[in-house]
């Protein structure tokens, strides 16, 4: 029924899409059944109750303003913070100088962190009480804050932490990059005395720009999940003020046990997360075609 | 005279003043990145009263090591990451590889829905499928087995490493793989013994980091798993809340659950940036 061509690549990827099948596709079909259910963990009566829990979901206001906003936020935040951050280090670290080993060997070290490990680090850097920022600051005269404890403050270490975890990875695929540019137009520019900047704007960054689309796009879908950093830095706290939308979905189905609320709210972030996810796709379609 | 090919580190400043403040800016990258990695470990080797003012005091100790070593939960929570960690890299290759070279032999109808579904369920949420994965695996009777961990594991790695495998093929040149043909192997020959053992480095790069994902992971053992199988990074984050107050035993557990990832890491160090590289 297939030719020998279609078959071979047919087994290919069939172990690949069975896998899939069984712990993507199906997990979905049914979590999307018991988003339409009345469906609690320690009563699952299972009844259907249409769009109730979509409904719930949309008109929570910790869910419209805390929970929406700080996810957006901290995506962009996040992504925007280590792109600039990975960029700049990219360009400086592009050059032959002694010891380049070892910086790369210790920008390597955050890639290596579980997010987990991160965030008890941060976390014990940052305890009010007994951590070394605090220390530091009161030594040399200011006060120490709570840092953990109140919203923006905390919301700001959870964005750190992420920097921190994610810049490297854009460095190194940043520099790898570089290292692949031509060099013809940058000694052009050297020849005609172009200025830094104006070889940065001109140059490197429309040559580079495929690259950055591409990191960004990865990172962006990434960073809209983040789960275990703000788990282990905050649990979501103080109150519900730095919840993101996977804790949130954690939350209901498994604190408030409520599977059919915590199911709905995933299908809506899954559905947000796909949009915007086709919309970069399109932009990086354009870009490479460019 | 040369002609430089990158811009200078600040033009325009006499040539000591620059070579300072570039030593000093690589100086204050190092310290950032490497700082709280630092002092996690400074902490761990502290006594239980000296965790309080870590950066005084010299007396050093294993004990908080030895201490957490006893304990069982966390030895079998280490035991059981690195063997999830092995199987996971081990079945995701085998499953990854293939499908990448479909992707980037072929093209055709068949290639571009495969790639459009790899590219949509790598945009899905973790959460969004592994919250009702907890109702599959308690029907399969998988929740808190290995099997239950282990394969949505693999499945969580396809997409993004199919995606990765398509680029490391793509930099391959198939015409090897046509001679072969041509001089009688089949595909699956031209497959197994062309293709892949020139992908070999970029697929040493996929192994490390599909090692240390598996290690890193959170949610999924969090979900997933109970106290049968328990997970390292779970029991870490269970040990904030538990042991909140005992600093050194949670930095001696976190210091520990990096060790195997910084060795993975730094023997496959070369791997992974020639890999990234192709």
């Amino acid at each position: 029924m297939f030719g020998e061509q279609q078959r071979f690549m047919l087994f290919l990827i069939a172990p690949a899409a069975l896998l899939m099948l069984l712990f993507q596709v199906l997990p979905i079909v049914i979590g999307a059944n018991a988003s339409f259910r009345d469906w609690a963990l320690y009563n699952p009566k299972k009844i259907w109750v249409g769009f109730s829990h979509y409904y719930a979901v949309l008109s929570d206001p910790a869910f419209l303003y805390t929970v929406l906003p700080n996810t957006f936020l901290f995506m962009i935040l996040s992504v925007a913070g280590a792109l600039v951050a990975g960029l700049a280090l990219a360009l400086l670290l592009n050059r032959p100088f002694r010891g380049q080993k070892l910086v790369q060997t210790i920008l390597l070290v955050p890639l290596m962190v579980a997010p987990v490990v991160a965030a008890i680090m941060i976390r014990w850097m940052f305890n009010d009480q007994f951590g070394i920022v605090n220390t530091v600051l009161e030594a040399i005269g200011l006060e120490g804050q709570p840092w953990l404890v109140q919203r923006w403050s905390a919301f700001g270490i959870i964005l750190l932490t992420d920097i921190w975890l994610w810049t490297p990875w854009f460095t190194l695929l940043l520099l790898a990059g570089l290292q692949s540019l031509p060099k013809e137009p940058f000694e052009a520019a050297a020849i005609d005395g172009t200025t830094t900047w104006r070889v940065f704007r001109f140059l490197t960054l429309p040559m580079l720009r495929p690259v950055i689309v591409v990191c960004v796009v990865i990172r962006a879908i990434d960073a809209f999940r983040t789960f275990d950093i703000v788990w282990t830095l905050t649990g979501g706290g103080p109150g519900r003020s730095t919840e993101l939308f996977s804790l949130y979905a954690y939350v209901h189905a498994f604190l408030n046990l409520d599977l059919g609320r915590g199911s709905a709210a995933a299908i809506i972030g899954g559905l947000i997360i796909l949009v915007i996810g086709v919309v970069l796709y399109r932009l990086v379609d354009r870009i490479a075609k460019a | 005279m040369p002609i430089v090919s990158r811009p200078d580190f600040l033009p325009g400043l006499p040539k000591w003043s620059r070579k300072t403040l570039f030593a000093l800016a690589l100086f204050g990258i190092c310290f950032a990145f490497a700082f709280p990695v630092l002092w996690l470990i400074l902490t761990s080797l502290r006594p239980e009263s000296g965790v309080y003012y870590v950066h005084r005091g010299t007396e050093f100790t294993l004990a908080s090591f030895a201490e957490v070593l006893t304990d069982d939960r966390i030895v079998s929570a280490f035991l059981n990451s690195a063997l999830i960690s092995t199987l996971a890299t081990i079945f995701s290759l085998l499953v990854t590889v293939s499908s990448g070279y479909m992707l980037s032999r072929f093209t055709g109808p068949a290639s571009r829905i495969w790639f459009g579904t790899i590219y949509v369920f790598r945009c899905i949420p973790y959460i969004s499928w592994v919250l009702p994965l907890y109702f599959v695996t308690q029907s399969w009777g998988l929740y808190d087995t290995y099997t239950g961990l282990l394969l949505p594991h693999v499945a969580v790695h396809i997409c993004f490493f199919s995606w990765l495998m398509k680029g490391f093929f793509d930099g391959i040149d198939p015409s090897m793989e046509y001679a072969a043909m041509i001089d009688g192997c089949t595909r699956w020959g031209a497959f197994i013994r062309v293709a892949i053992p020139s992908a070999l480095p970029a697929i040493s790069a996929l192994a490390v980091l599909c090692w240390l994902f598996t290690w890193n992971e959170f949610l999924f053992a969090l979900i997933l798993t109970g106290n049968r199988v328990p997970m390292i990074t779970v029991v870490m984050a269970q040990f904030v809340t538990e042991m909140g107050l005992r600093w050194n035993l949670m930095a001696a557990t976190a210091v520990m659950a990096l060790v195997p990832a910084f060795l993975v890491a730094l023997f496959g160090q070369k791997y992974v940036i020639r890999g990234l590289r192709i």
